[in-house]
């Protein structure tokens, strides 16, 4: 009688862990502030090497994403809702706002919604095809169905469980990018004061 | 006595022929000149030439003549994305005659051959932002070329680092997209997104036709119209917006075209009535109209002489001022209807000759003031109304003697009334302190409360629809209709290119000093400040290099050479698109670039920034044309002054110090209560209402003057002059209804000045003296 009282709520609690999107981005809505580790790798046809990149990233709902390339030179990237900035190397940052390039500007809310499996954003720029991977783990292939992405674009994958892993981006010349997060961090829930800074430009 | 007699009537018969003979010559003339002739419709010609500063006549109108030729169409299939809807109106408007370039979405061809010239030329068209990183040395720009290379959003193929290693054509074109409109390219298509989430397919083309044909104009507007009809009904969901100056001024000539034929046909009939109460007879209605007729035909000849081209406004406003000859017939005809059983009609002639005279020249003098004014359709109105009232009078004097011959002869009407409102202002201390005491009253209060208004658009009463779609387009693609440029311009195109790479520093500093919000450069160097970018890419290129490499980042050595790019090798090249209306060479190389500047907050500072570099001008026809306004408000109330007292001076001369300055109280007070009541009617002063100021003065003094003849008998004038302000107030009174603003008020002012010219010129009564009270 016990066994199978657990062998039916185990059952139940299978099918609840079903994962779909919309459980996806219930999940990521209430994770506001991530911060992780990433390490990048591009490749690109005809050249020897792979360039590898890593470095730490940020993302909170209300503020934007912050990424910081340490490794092998320093590049600080931040998108927020109205501008998206580049800093090289000690330059004067680069500013580009929304009313100033709105081409580029879609990339920023892309960016974001790949981040944050934002449905209305990605539904809006891609064929999704979601696919419930079993013990919680998940996949998304993402097909371009606009220009310019179309034009840049064959796939986007984004894999994870708990949280978003690896992003997988295949350019249309057949070179790709591999990008995989790791030490994710939910923890403290709001911005420090420092990680406030990185916003302000 | 017989033989003076003789020789009178044989010059009167002489004068008769050749007046005949003149006007036989205006109408062939006319005949010959209307079909050539145009009639402008365009607000822009009303304004003066000299906006555009010291460019060149042949580039300004060049520029003016293209910008109003542009079209720009966005449509909308829905709330659903697909360009089907914006295909077929393409479609259609490719296929209108009236329009020219029509283009929609660009191929990938045309797309193709942008990067193709792009790349070509790469080492030419450096960007300022890729020249300030190669400025720095190699390092800046290596640092950039690796950031887009570890990019993952970047999209750099191993194609890209291979051929471009210093990705000048990355920069160029990162360059652009900084500088594009909120338009967004999908499917092909230039397009945007409103607030609400409907997409917005852009469209845009030109005028076949740079002339203002207001014929054209109007057909054009009513086959979109028609158009927008079947596409609505094709694609119910569909909504089309569009700008073109050609809405604005097809709206314009409508207006004005509206207001000829009712306020014409009012006018006319009004006058008719009037004539016909007091004369009892059909003749004096055929002899005003022989005088106005005459006055109009005259008139439209010899402006089309002078000018070339008759301006609509013109047309409505001279039209009814030359209704105002028809008050030289009624005086001549009045003094008939009185006298015409003692006298002869030469002798009446002789009678109010010097009055009529006096009259025509007073009233020709103030429209020749509008001579002064810059504006052309202003002195198109002054030569226009002054020869048309010269011809009228002329009519008056050469033909009616012998045209009035058994006319009736009849008591004056209302001649007790009359007699009795005369006697009231010599016997009646009220009526003669009380009247013009209450008019200064109200002149006091009036002007204290008047407003001064020099903005220039209340030239046009602009619909809201039309206001509405402009607003629309400016949000959906983020191009404003400003009207704010600086022009720059040189002896050769080279030269211009080089003005307008001194310029840009200037225009930098001043964004940062908010005197602006945006500006566009022409992304084309001079071909001196290509060879500096050569040298600067010599310079730069192994450091970057060398950085590339120590990155991991393998490439093969850029190839540097020059491929230097003239202007009209740009112009031919798909990279010029969307630049080359703001370009414009002359036949003898002379050229010119518009660098259009949106969210102008100091219009001034940018004029001084202009005038302190040779070869740029700052274009701001909004204000530049306010400020004229003003200028010419304010030089207008001087001349008007001046008159004032040239006036009072002769009248004091001619009658003595008290009864000159009595005798110029009516003048004065008409201005006066002109003011007041355009304060009292919610209208502000501007130039307009001073130019209805000085026909109020040069009317006025008509009245003055024929109450003053010692020829003719007070009560004669009397009538005469009653006639005259009703026939003045029914012609100059409808442009009270006008719609477009400036013009009502004109007419207000008229109409209330010349009433109050009227009800006071008594006051100038030279008989107080003779008769006794």
């Amino acid at each position: 009688m016990r066994k199978r009282l657990l062998a039916a709520l185990a059952l139940v609690s299978l099918h609840a862990h079903a994962v779909t999107l919309d459980d996806l981005q219930q999940r990521f809505a209430s994770q506001p502030v991530v911060r992780a580790d990433f390490t990048q790798l591009r490749e690109i046809k005809g050249m020897a090497q792979p360039l590898k990149s890593s470095g730490h990233l940020l993302v909170a709902q209300d503020k934007g994403l912050w990424w910081q390339q340490a490794q092998p030179f320093p590049l600080t990237l931040v998108l927020d809702d109205n501008r998206m900035v580049q800093v090289i190397n000690g330059q004067p940052p680069q500013i580009i706002t929304a009313a100033s390039n709105p081409q580029m500007f879609q990339f920023n809310h892309l960016l974001r919604a790949l981040f944050q499996a934002d449905r209305q954003v990605l539904a809006a720029n891609f064929a999704i095809d979601f696919v419930d991977q079993g013990q919680g783990r998940w996949r998304i292939q993402l097909t371009p169905k606009v220009s310019p992405l179309d034009k840049l674009f064959t796939r986007i994958t984004l894999q994870g469980a708990a949280f978003l892993e690896q992003i997988d981006l295949s350019d249309k010349q057949g070179d790709g990018t591999h990008i995989v997060l790791s030490h994710q961090q939910l923890e403290p829930k709001t911005l420090t004061d420092d990680e406030k800074q990185r916003f302000v430009f | 006595m017989m033989r003076s007699s003789v020789l009178f009537s044989n010059r009167y018969r002489l004068a008769a022929v050749s007046w005949g003979a003149v006007c036989l010559m205006l109408a062939i003339t006319l005949a010959w000149l209307w079909p050539r002739a145009t009639v402008n419709s365009s607000v822009l010609a009303l304004l003066p030439h000299q906006v555009l500063g010291q460019a060149p006549e042949a580039l300004q109108q060049g520029f003016l003549q293209r910008l109003d030729g542009q079209m720009v169409w966005l449509i909308s299939p829905g709330d659903a994305a697909s360009p089907a809807a914006a295909a077929w109106w393409l479609a259609r408007l490719q296929a209108m005659p009236a329009l020219k370039q029509v283009q929609g979405p660009i191929s990938a061809q045309q797309q193709q051959a942008w990067g193709t010239f792009a790349w070509q030329h790469r080492n030419n068209l450096i960007d300022p932002a890729t020249r300030a990183r190669l400025a720095q040395g190699g390092a800046a720009q290596a640092d950039w070329v690796l950031a887009q290379l570890y990019s993952a959003f970047a999209g750099v193929s191993s194609q890209e680092i291979t051929h471009d290693p210093l990705m000048l054509v990355r920069g160029a074109q990162l360059a652009l997209q900084k500088n594009a409109s909120q338009l967004t390219l999908r499917d092909g298509w230039l397009m945007s997104t409103d607030s609400a989430g409907r997409p917005w397919y852009f469209i845009h083309g030109e005028l076949a036709n740079n002339a203002f044909n207001m014929q054209q104009s109007h057909q054009l507007v009513q086959q979109l119209t028609a158009l927008e009809t079947q596409l609505q009904q094709r694609y119910p969901t569909a909504r089309v917006v569009t700008r073109g100056t050609v809405l604005f001024s097809d709206y314009a000539s409508q207006q004005a075209r509206h207001d000829v034929s009712t306020l014409g046909v009012a006018t006319v009939a009004g006058v008719l009535l009037l004539v016909f109460a007091v004369f009892r007879s059909l003749r004096p209605l055929a002899l005003c109209a022989l005088s106005v007729g005459v006055g109009a035909l005259a008139g439209t000849t010899i402006t089309l002489l002078c000018f070339g081209e008759l301006h609509l406004m013109t047309l409505v406003m001279s039209l009814s001022i030359v209704g105002i000859s028809a008050d030289y017939t009624l005086y001549y005809l009045t003094e008939r209807l009185i006298h015409g059983g003692q006298v002869s009609a030469r002798q009446s002639l002789h009678k109010v000759l010097p009055a009529l005279l006096l009259a025509l020249s007073t009233t020709v003098l103030a429209y020749l003031i509008m001579l002064w004014a810059p504006f052309p359709a202003l002195r198109q109105l002054a030569v226009f109304a002054s020869s048309g009232l010269i011809a009228a009078c002329l009519t008056v004097v050469c033909w009616y003697p012998g045209l009035v011959r058994g006319l009736p002869v009849r008591p004056v009407p209302a001649t007790f009334l009359l007699a009795r409102w005369l006697a009231a202002w010599r016997r009646n201390r009220t009526v003669k302190f009380g009247l013009p005491g209450l008019v200064l009253v109200l002149t006091v209060i009036g002007l204290a409360t008047l407003k001064v208004n020099d903005d220039v658009a209340q030239l046009q009463a602009l619909p809201q629809p039309l206001l509405h779609q402009d607003r629309l387009v400016t949000a959906l693609t983020g191009q404003r209709a400003d009207q704010t440029w600086f022009m720059v311009y040189g002896a050769s195109a080279q030269q211009t290119l080089q003005r307008l790479e001194a310029l840009a520093p200037h225009l930098q500093q001043a964004r940062q000093e908010k005197w602006l919000s945006d500006y566009r450069l022409l992304p084309l160097a001079s071909l001196q400040r290509q060879q500096q970018d050569a040298a600067l890419l010599q310079q730069a290129a192994p450091a970057v290099m060398a950085r590339l490499r120590a990155a991991g980042v393998q490439v093969s050595e850029p190839e540097l050479t020059p491929e230097p790019v003239t202007v009209p090798a740009w112009l031919a090249s798909p990279q010029s698109e969307g630049w080359r209306l703001l370009w414009l060479s002359l036949a003898d190389g002379r050229s010119g670039v518009l660098v259009p500047v949106s969210g102008v907050n100091n219009s001034a500072a940018l004029a001084r920034l202009a005038d302190s570099l040779p070869g740029v001008s700052w274009i701001d026809r909004k204000s530049t044309f306010d400020q004229l306004f003003g200028t010419y408000r304010l030089l207008l109330s001087g001349l008007l002054a001046a008159a004032v007292a040239v006036i009072a001076l002769s009248y004091v001369l001619r009658l003595g110090f008290r009864a000159g300055l009595i005798s110029i109280i009516p003048s004065l007070l008409s201005l006066g209560a002109g003011l007041a009541a355009l304060s009292f009617g919610g209208h502000s002063l501007n130039l307009f209402s001073m130019l209805a100021l000085i026909l109020v003065l040069g009317i006025g003094i008509n009245y003055t003057l024929f109450f003053s003849n010692p020829r003719a008998t007070p009560v004669t004038s009397l009538l005469a002059i009653l006639l005259a302000m009703t026939t003045t107030l029914l012609t100059l009174g409808m442009l009270v209804f006008s719609s477009t603003q400036a013009i009502s008020s004109f007419g207000i002012v008229l109409c209330s000045g010349i009433f109050t010219a009227f009800l006071l010129a008594p006051l100038a009564l030279p008989s107080s003296k003779r008769t006794p009270s």
